[in-house]
């Protein structure tokens, strides 16, 4: 039989939500990395293409010695711009492993924590809730708030702000500036990751393109006939032609090419629906997952993991009652009221299950009042003797002061097993 | 953990980007030696030129191939990660019932970051979320969020008024401040004074609480900043403070105030009477403190500590017995069976328990409003659909005593 209640902490099983806290800064390093490693490639190989051309030219004219120094100059500079470019990126990667340091650090405090009860638990608890909270607001776009509160808990190091504002620059421009341009060079930057992930994220953001194109084309046929517009769909044609011919999608392709006769207000399926503004939504939306995807980052906030399990593991059948509860209410001072019960979660915990329990839990010497409540001997009394109600009398906590006072005689001892 | 902190460290010291840069640094020396050289000489130029070509190829070689050990370095992390992180996946949210309801989640952190006293952020954070808000996302159980939009939107402009609630809450955090950090009563005492009727029909004693710490503070002389000076007139400050103050509490706290008098008697000497706990009781400030801070909630209908907290550390103990379960599942193929419970126990401290639980022995369900517990004549408690199982409407016998009784002698009791 497993145990009903439990204080022990195991440390190992408990990282389950700290995964993306050490990925991250992992992914991060190796973009880092990867960004290095391109910078020097091209460089190189520049740098040694117009040494040999330079070479070359000063054999051939030994007289043009200006133009030698003029060309070796601007290898020179080209080379200062990769030292600085790299120093950019040097210091990039130190702050990125101080923050996995600082992560590590953090948990590994801990595996010093023995007890769920111990005051060290809940400090360290107490910091997981405020990164919980950075994330969930920086994936929904409040990113002022969200450095805020980093900045005021102190776990600036604990958090990814600038990945995630960088993030949702690209997403809204895309969702409010109908903007592909953000994105593709995003696409540009993550290609390889992007490929081994089989996202096909640039190609609809280049379907896109297409698609505005074609608009265009429409647009500028009405207004001025014979004018651009006709241009403007050549265009399109040949970027269709350069970009998506290679998708593979058929369907999607022959609908595509149907934009080319069918004009937006002309409201035909399959094609109005590719020029429905909502397909911006769709990209945003697209983007993110694929962001999220290629950094390791869960789909959904995690702060959503964390409060949908906790609702179900604290939610009793009791919090959604129309009886208030004897054993955690407001209304007197021997209960505190119940997460679940108090206005910031309770209609939120009304759609989730609430926790099994195979056992009675219930408080030492239960006793009942003659209106059915039941409550601990103790706590009956404790209470009865702060009111201080009269003696051989008792109050009921819930009815209060005022409430109606039965006769203590009329207490009667339950049993519940 | 250590093997991962081992590996970050070595990317940290040594395996990073400085050797390319010197690297590089060492190609513009190289080039700029060339230069000077055949600015000097120009006849040299296409010597020096050809010459330069084989240094500066090593150089930038070289410079590819130092980013090597960063390579490897970010490989060997990566490989301790995926070990530390190999059996913990993701937990996927299956039941996600959060995502609809966006504008819930919000209030709640709202409410969260007034209550914690960051009145800064939480005002940044309404701004925000007023300004862009939330998109709900249906999911199974709430296949159309957008219907019930409006419901959360009722609820965030009804009972959530973010600037009342802070006031509260900053009012809170000035009482305690004046309490902990200045020693100061006067404040927590005007509040408790004017809720009198209220915290007394709770069975709240703070407001006693409070007047006997000031009268504690008055008897061993503490001055303004907290110091215990062990004045002359402490005992007389405070018995003038008792004349005027305890006459209400005379009825209800007799023996206490009996107790704080009678210490009187031992004057300059409480330290070695039997009341010395009464007085030199280090704790009793942030007893007080916390007992203020628990009525406050209470009387504002929330609960004394961050719900929003309390849930999220008791999802992180639940998350690994709920992966568990998920495995399980996936592995028999099943479903669980009742929608509105969790197939399995989660153990929580048991200071996570708050309201009692009766699980009819009987049916071994937990009780429901639609399936309350129902206490016999002989004072034994099963649920209601056990007992009209068991009794099929007539006289039956207590399946744990000999009792007998009819089910209509039965009694709906409210844990």
């Amino acid at each position: 039989m497993a145990e009903l209640t439990t204080t022990k902490l195991n440390a190992e099983s408990h990282l389950l939500l700290d995964q993306p806290l050490l990925r991250m800064p992992y992914e991060l390093s190796r973009r880092n990395f990867k960004t290095a490693q391109r910078y020097l490639e091209r460089e190189t190989s520049t740098l040694l293409t117009s040494l040999s051309s330079t070479s070359k030219a000063s054999t051939k004219s030994p007289a043009s010695q200006d133009q030698t120094l003029d060309s070796l100059d601007g290898m020179i500079s080209k080379m200062q711009g990769l030292k600085r470019k790299l120093d950019g990126l040097h210091e990039e990667e130190l702050k990125i492993h101080r923050h996995s340091k600082a992560r590590l650090g953090h948990l590994h405090d801990l595996f010093e924590v023995k007890s769920l009860v111990d005051v060290k638990y809940d400090e360290w608890s107490r910091i997981r809730l405020s990164r919980l909270l950075v994330d969930y607001l920086l994936r929904e776009g409040y990113s002022e708030a969200a450095t805020q509160l980093a900045q005021e808990k102190n776990i600036e190091e604990l958090v990814d702000v600038d990945a995630f504002i960088a993030c949702h620059k690209i997403e809204k421009s895309l969702r409010e500036g109908k903007r592909t341009n953000e994105a593709l060079n995003w696409c540009k930057e993550n290609g390889q990751g992007l490929k081994k992930g089989g996202s096909n994220l640039e190609f609809q953001l280049r379907l896109q393109q297409y698609i505005e194109m074609v608009r265009q084309g429409h647009e500028a046929g009405v207004e001025n006939p014979g004018g651009g517009g006709e241009q403007r769909l050549i265009e399109a044609r040949q970027h269709a032609k350069k970009f998506l011919s290679g998708s593979g999608d058929f369907e999607l392709l022959g609908r595509a090419a149907g934009l080319l006769a069918y004009r937006p207000w002309d409201f035909v399926e399959p094609y109005a629906s590719l020029y429905s503004p909502t397909r911006w939504t769709h990209l945003a939306q697209l983007f993110l997952t694929t962001h999220h995807t290629l950094y390791s980052l869960p789909p959904r906030p995690l702060l959503h993991i964390a409060l949908s399990a906790g609702l179900s593991a604290l939610k009793t059948p009791s919090c959604h009652s129309a009886y208030t509860s004897s054993s955690a209410n407001a209304s007197s001072s021997t209960t505190t009221v119940c997460p679940i019960c108090s206005t910031e979660l309770n209609a939120l915990a009304r759609n989730v299950p609430y926790a099994l329990h195979t056992k009675s839990i219930v408080e030492n010497d239960p006793v009942v009042l003659p209106n059915g409540r039941i409550y601990g001997k103790e706590r009956l009394k404790g209470y009865n003797e702060k009111v201080g109600t009269e003696k051989g009398w008792v109050r009921d906590p819930v009815g209060g002061v005022n409430g109606e006072r039965f006769r203590e005689s009329e207490v009667r001892k339950v049993f519940i097993s | 953990m250590d093997d991962l902190k081992e590996q970050i460290e070595l990317l940290e010291r040594s395996d990073n980007l400085s050797a390319s840069i010197a690297d590089v640094q060492k190609a513009i020396d190289l080039l700029t030696a060339a230069r000077a050289k055949i600015a000097a000489d120009p006849q040299t130029a296409p010597l020096t030129l050809a010459k330069l070509h084989d240094p500066l190829k090593k150089t930038m070689d070289v410079a590819q191939k130092d980013l090597k050990p960063i390579y490897s370095g970010l490989n060997k992390y990566s490989r301790a990660l995926e070990k530390k992180f190999k059996d913990k996946p993701l937990p996927a949210v299956e039941n996600d019932a959060l995502s609809s309801h966006p504008q819930l989640i919000n209030r709640a952190i709202a409410m969260h970051l007034l209550r914690e006293g960051q009145f800064s952020v939480a005002s940044t954070f309404i701004d925000e979320a007023n300004r862009n808000p939330p998109r709900p996302e249906p999911t199974p159980g709430t296949p159309n969020p957008y219907m019930q939009e409006a419901w959360g939107k009722d609820a965030l402009n009804g009972d959530f008024n973010s600037e009342k609630l802070q006031l509260q809450f900053s009012e809170m955090y000035h009482i305690l401040h004046e309490l902990r950090q200045q020693r100061n009563l006067s404040p927590a005492i005007d509040w408790a004074r004017n809720r009198t009727t209220v915290l007394e029909a709770r069975g709240s004693n703070l407001e006693f609480e409070l007047c006997r710490l000031k009268f504690v503070c008055l008897f061993v002389g503490r001055d303004e900043d907290g110091v215990i000076t062990e004045s002359e007139d402490g005992p007389l400050r405070a018995w003038q403070y008792a004349r005027a103050e305890f006459a209400p509490f005379q009825t209800r706290y007799s023996r206490e105030i009996q107790k704080l008098l009678g210490a009187m008697a031992f004057w300059p000497n409480v330290q070695e009477s039997p009341y010395q706990r009464y007085f030199y009781n280090d704790s009793a400030w942030e007893e007080v403190a916390a007992s203020f801070t628990r009525e406050f909630c209470s009387l504002l209908g929330l609960s004394a500590d961050s719900p929003l907290y309390i849930a999220a550390t008791a999802g992180a103990i639940a998350l690994p017995t709920l992966l568990k379960l998920q495995n399980i599942m996936k592995e028999k193929r099943t479903e669980w069976t009742t929608q509105d419970e969790l197939p399995v126990e989660i153990p929580l401290p048991p200071s996570y328990h708050f309201h009692s639980i009766f699980v009819c022995p009987v049916s071994k369900e937990q009780s429901t409003d639609q399936n309350p517990p129902m206490m016999m004549p002989c004072g034994h408690v099963i649920a209601h659909e056990s007992l009209d199982k068991l009794s099929k409407g007539v006289r039956f016998k207590c399946p744990y005593c000999p009792g007998e009784s009819h089910p209509r002698d039965a009694k709906k009791v409210f844990l």
